[in-house]
């Protein structure tokens, strides 16, 4: 039973390159008891989320919104377990499947034929569930020849059409996707969308980042709105969506 | 506490090994791409180290007034051993670092960064074993009583740079100083090693075998190459380098992996 269990999380992001990330530094620092306690670790730190909480159960499908910087690509990665929380707890159960960023995560070099054994082994699977998918992951994709050209010829949305055909392909229980309808030709968008409700009915839970309101009131029918990385409202898609908008155009108006 | 951070750590290790399908195609897809679209390919390893074997032997065989029939082997057999030490110590460094985009995408787990390199290194290690073969062809073969003992020798040597690796992947994703300060290492040990002179050529600066911890590594791989068995010294130094080395390697990375994805 695929579950999704948010407490309190916060995640703070290392900025190195604002003081210099050098052992010079760290050394020059020792002894001077002061100096370590002025700088903390010697660098800066943007906290990403803060205090976050939810709870999601199985057929809840999740929309992030929010500003740009406002936490969705942060709480996803938290989610898929690559960052793990400054502090509080996330537990969740079920093959989680994250799609974060599409240009990301394929090898530039290697065909793609290759890059679907590649993803596939990057997410446990083993080389029959390659044999078994391949050609699924082909048709949806409409890549053609071009499967077996290497991923760098490929453009920006043939790019995403691999990657997001490879991770509908996978038995997923918690999906977890960054931005990934924004690219795209408008008709692999609608079958993206189709898609992506499909797999959403057997996945479990879904989690997707999007820009477009009417995007994830079609897709989704829970809803987070992130700001500056706290939770400003959390609850029914349309709701949490109707409000946000309401938000954006007074900003805008003002 | 410390006894479940190893634990913990444990399980991120054996869990990265039965990853092997993934790390294995990994280290290939980097070789692969090194020598993407040249004639000769891979093959290029073993050219430019026998190249470079053929060179410095005759020269360095000549200036210390060596018989090259002894002397070419030992430099030989020493250079691809040491290509295997000198490229798992270096390119673990950016073990990490390098990988940042498949590990801010994916949650494979880390220890699989540092076993692609290994394998990668393993790979052009067997692409440079041909020249040891050739060596032996030209010079003679080894006895079959002692030639065995490199294949324990060589996985000892293996499982000392693998920790070593992790570590100084850790590292070197938190301080960006320690690829160039490993380097610089490298380069000097490869020096204060016996690679290039025999031992017995030192006198009174014996000193610096005794506390190279690579000259116990390089003689467990190697001596038995040229048909020697190792010193027990080094078998019991390369053992326990591995005993404290592993165990010290596996807390760090409980402690610190899951770091990773900020640092890099």
């Amino acid at each position: 039973m695929p579950h999704i269990e948010v407490e309190n999380i916060s995640v703070e992001l290392p900025v190195f390159e604002v003081k210099a990330r050098s052992l010079r530094r760290e050394l020059a620092a020792m002894g001077r008891r002061h100096a370590m306690a002025e700088s903390g670790d010697g660098c800066v730190t943007v906290p990403a989320l803060r205090d976050v909480s939810f709870s999601l159960k199985r057929g809840e499908r999740l929309g992030l919104i929010g500003r740009n910087g406002a936490g969705k690509s942060t709480l996803l990665r938290a989610l898929a377990g690559i960052y793990r929380p400054t502090s509080g707890r996330i537990t969740s159960s079920g093959r989680r499947v994250p799609l974060l960023d599409i240009t990301l995560g394929l090898d530039d070099n290697s065909t793609g034929r290759q890059n679907i054994k590649l993803r596939g082994l990057f997410m446990g699977l083993g080389q029959r569930w390659v044999a078994e998918h391949e050609a699924e992951i082909a048709a949806f994709s409409e890549l053609g020849d071009y499967l077996d050209m290497p991923v760098r010829t490929y453009s920006t949305g043939m790019r995403m059409r691999l990657a997001f055909s490879i991770a509908m392909t996978v038995e997923a229980d918690i999906l977890l996707l960054d931005e990934v309808l924004g690219v795209g030709d408008s008709a692999f968008q609608a079958k993206a969308k189709a898609r992506l409700g499909e797999v959403a009915g057997r996945a479990g839970i879904v989690v997707l980042a999007l820009h477009s309101s009417p995007a994830i009131m079609e897709l989704c029918d829970r809803a987070l709105w992130l700001d500056a990385g706290g939770v400003r409202m959390f609850g029914n898609c349309h709701d949490v969506v109707r409000e946000y908008d309401d938000f954006m155009h007074h900003r805008m108006a003002a | 506490m410390r006894a479940a951070a190893l634990g913990g750590g444990l399980h991120d290790l054996v869990q990265g090994l039965g990853s092997f399908r993934l790390w294995t195609l990994l280290g290939w897809l980097d070789i692969r791409q090194r020598y993407a679209r040249s004639t000769l390919g891979p093959f290029w390893i073993t050219l430019s180290m026998g190249v470079m074997v053929g060179a410095m032997g005759v020269v360095y065989g000549t200036l210390f007034g060596q018989p090259m029939a002894r002397y070419l082997p030992m430099v030989g057999d020493g250079f691809v051993v040491w290509g295997l030490i000198s490229g798992v110590l270096n390119e673990s460094c950016g073990a990490y670092i390098n990988n940042a985009n498949y590990i801010r995408q994916n949650n494979a787990g880390l220890w699989v960064y540092v076993f692609q390199v290994a394998w990668r290194q393993v790979l052009m290690f067997g692409h440079n074993a041909v020249i040891s073969l050739a060596l032996m062809v030209a010079f003679g073969f080894p006895a079959a009583g002692v030639a065995w003992l490199a294949v324990p020798g060589f996985l000892l040597l293996l499982a000392n740079v693998v920790w070593m690796g992790q570590l100084l992947a850790i590292l070197s994703a938190r301080y960006r100083d320690v690829p160039q300060m490993v380097a610089c290492l490298v380069q000097i040990f490869f020096y204060v090693t016996p690679l290039m002179w025999r031992p017995d050529m030192l006198h009174h600066y014996r000193w610096i075998l005794d506390y190279n911890p690579f000259s116990a590594l390089v003689d467990i791989s190697r001596a038995p190459l040229l048909g020697m068995a190792p010193a027990s010294q080094s078998w019991l130094v390369a053992a326990g380098m591995a005993a404290v080395g592993w165990p010290v390697a596996i807390l760090v990375s409980a402690r610190k992996l899951h770091l990773i994805a900020y640092w890099v």
